[in-house]
């Protein structure tokens, strides 16, 4: 079925917010760097984390642009709704950050991965509302 | 009527867009300096109630340090000190009144991170700076190596922390100050005196001679009654060889006038912003109007009234507002709430965000500003629509 307007808008969004998340948590939001020793702090493996669930999150979402089955484009779309509250959970919820909040890890990488989390969580979930509103 | 706004808006959907981005735009640098100013002004409160004390003498030599203000007025990691004897000699003084030593102490990257974290020692028996603050959210007895970690340390009751091979368990997390306080320990004079030794023992501090036994950082004293703290500072200074005396009023006018600069300069981006806005609303009405004349010549036909044609302009006006302010406050919340770390690092001044209260109040003020300044704007051009020449318009003479 042909898609909507608004479907494109929210695949665009939210192919925005993965790539945003999975590039950006390596080239501008990421985590503090090695310490003196070469040895990785624990914000390292959150990094890597993020990177993972954010580039899985980029391959639902193109998929989200190309399929054009409507029930499973709102199975992909529902998918992408726990990915991006998972993705939002790593940064010290999940996976412990450095020891004082003012570091890189934690004033830059945890605001912008949960930001994006959620957002993309959101704009999922709005977008399979929107896919069962339409008729097949 | 409604419905009939409602399609005008989505008819022209690039008229509206701008509009409702300029509504945004508004909002969001009411909100955001509002915020950033309300935080800054917290800040230093929160930083003057931190120092507590008239006075704050230090060893002469550790005014020579690079960051000396930051570190016995922000935590920021560094230490020095002095002898017991210059210490007694400062207590001895005429209209000193209370008096408490403080010990500092910087680590070495901890096994969680490679930044050094300030530890400052106190004495409870005669502290009166630190601790009321401490008592806020720890009623307890410092035992040895108990320590207390500053809001922002990622550190919970119960942790252990090892500093120079010395294991210090986290006896409380204090709240959230906005200084670099936040990522500070504390404890008591004896741990910190085992950590200065171990420190020694290690190699790992700067002053080898230093006898953890007889020695402090700071003394911080509160004048006596009768005895004004410029009297004591100027009786110190002059009578005590190689020390230094400040009165804590000074040492915070520095970071007041830089914030004082920053809150001036935020405070001319809104105006400045605000007078940009209302100028293209004004202009978006007005032009909007008058390339809709002949549409609202057809309404006036077909039986709306010129208040119906007024509302409708009005209506307008505030939909695009009201849409554009709601955005513009959810993408300001949306930067300055979680990123308010960066902002504080970058501002490099005390940065404590208002309670939720405050923070749900200016959000408000700024959405009803915005909207109002909207439907200000809009008023202009819906008096002139109510005004219009039917008859002229549609023969094309206007």
């Amino acid at each position: 079925m042909k898609r909507t307007g608004k479907e494109w808008i929210l695949g665009i969004l939210l192919l925005i917010c993965s790539l945003g998340m999975s590039a950006g948590v390596k080239l501008c939001f990421h985590a503090c760097g090695p310490k003196e020793d070469g040895s990785y702090m624990t914000c390292h493996w959150a990094e890597q984390a993020v990177f993972t669930i954010g580039c899985v999150m980029a391959v639902i979402s193109v998929l989200l642009l190309i399929v054009s089955n409507n029930g499973m484009r709102r199975g992909l779309a529902l998918a992408l709704v726990p990915a991006g509250a998972g993705a939002a959970l790593i940064p010290n919820t999940m996976i412990k950050l450095c020891m004082m909040t003012d570091m890189h890890c934690h004033s830059v990488m945890k605001p912008a991965v949960i930001v994006l989390g959620i957002a993309a969580a959101v704009l999922g979930a709005l977008y399979a509302v929107i896919c069962k509103g339409e008729k097949a | 009527m409604k419905s009939l706004a409602m399609k005008n808006l989505r008819g022209r959907p690039v008229r509206s867009a701008v509009l409702i981005v300029l509504a945004a735009l508004l909002t969001f640098t009411a909100l955001g300096g509002t915020l950033t100013v309300a935080s800054l002004g917290k800040g230093l409160d929160s930083l003057e109630a931190r120092l507590g004390a008239d006075v704050m003498v230090v060893p002469k030599e550790a005014t020579m340090k690079k960051k000396f203000e930051d570190i016995v007025l922000q935590g920021a990691t560094g230490y020095f000190y002095m002898d017991s004897k210059r210490a007694q000699a400062v207590m001895e003084r005429e209209g000193v009144g209370e008096v408490s030593p403080q010990f500092f102490l910087a680590s070495t990257g901890s096994s969680c991170c490679s930044i050094p974290v300030q530890i400052i020692g106190i004495d409870p028996a005669t502290d009166f700076t630190v601790s009321p603050w401490i008592k806020r959210t720890y009623g307890g007895e410092l035992g040895l190596y108990d320590i207390v970690a500053g809001s922002d340390l990622n550190a919970f009751v119960g942790d252990k922390l090892s500093f120079y091979g010395v294991e210090c368990r986290v006896a409380a997390k204090l709240e959230k100050t906005g200084t670099s306080y936040d990522t500070t320990v504390f404890t008591n004079e004896d741990t910190i005196k085992a950590l200065i030794s171990s420190s020694l023992e290690k190699g790992m501090n700067d002053f080898e001679d230093v006898d953890p036994e007889n020695c402090v950082s700071c003394l911080m004293i509160n004048a006596a009654d009768g005895t004004s703290p410029e009297e004591l500072v100027n009786d110190i200074n002059i009578h005590v060889k190689k020390v230094k005396a400040y009165k804590s009023g000074d040492m915070i006018s520095g970071i007041a006038g830089s914030l004082s600069g920053v809150s001036r300069m935020i405070k001319l981006l809104i105006a400045a912003v605000w007078v940009l806005g209302l100028v293209i609303l004004l202009l978006a009405f007005t032009m909007s109007v008058n390339e809709r004349k002949k549409e609202f010549a057809v309404l006036r036909v077909m039986g709306a009234s010129r208040g119906k044609l007024a509302g409708l302009v009005l209506k307008e006006a505030l939909l695009t507002c009201l849409t554009g302010s709601l955005g513009g406050a959810a993408v300001g919340l949306l930067v300055l709430i979680p990123f308010n770390g960066v902002i504080e690092q970058t501002l490099g001044l005390p940065f404590l965000l208002p309670n939720f209260g405050s923070i749900a109040g200016i959000c408000t003020a700024a959405v009803v500003l915005s909207v109002l300044t909207g439907a200000a704007a809009a008023a202009v051009s819906a008096w002139r629509v109510s005004r219009i020449d039917t008859g002229l318009i549609l023969r094309g003479e206007n």
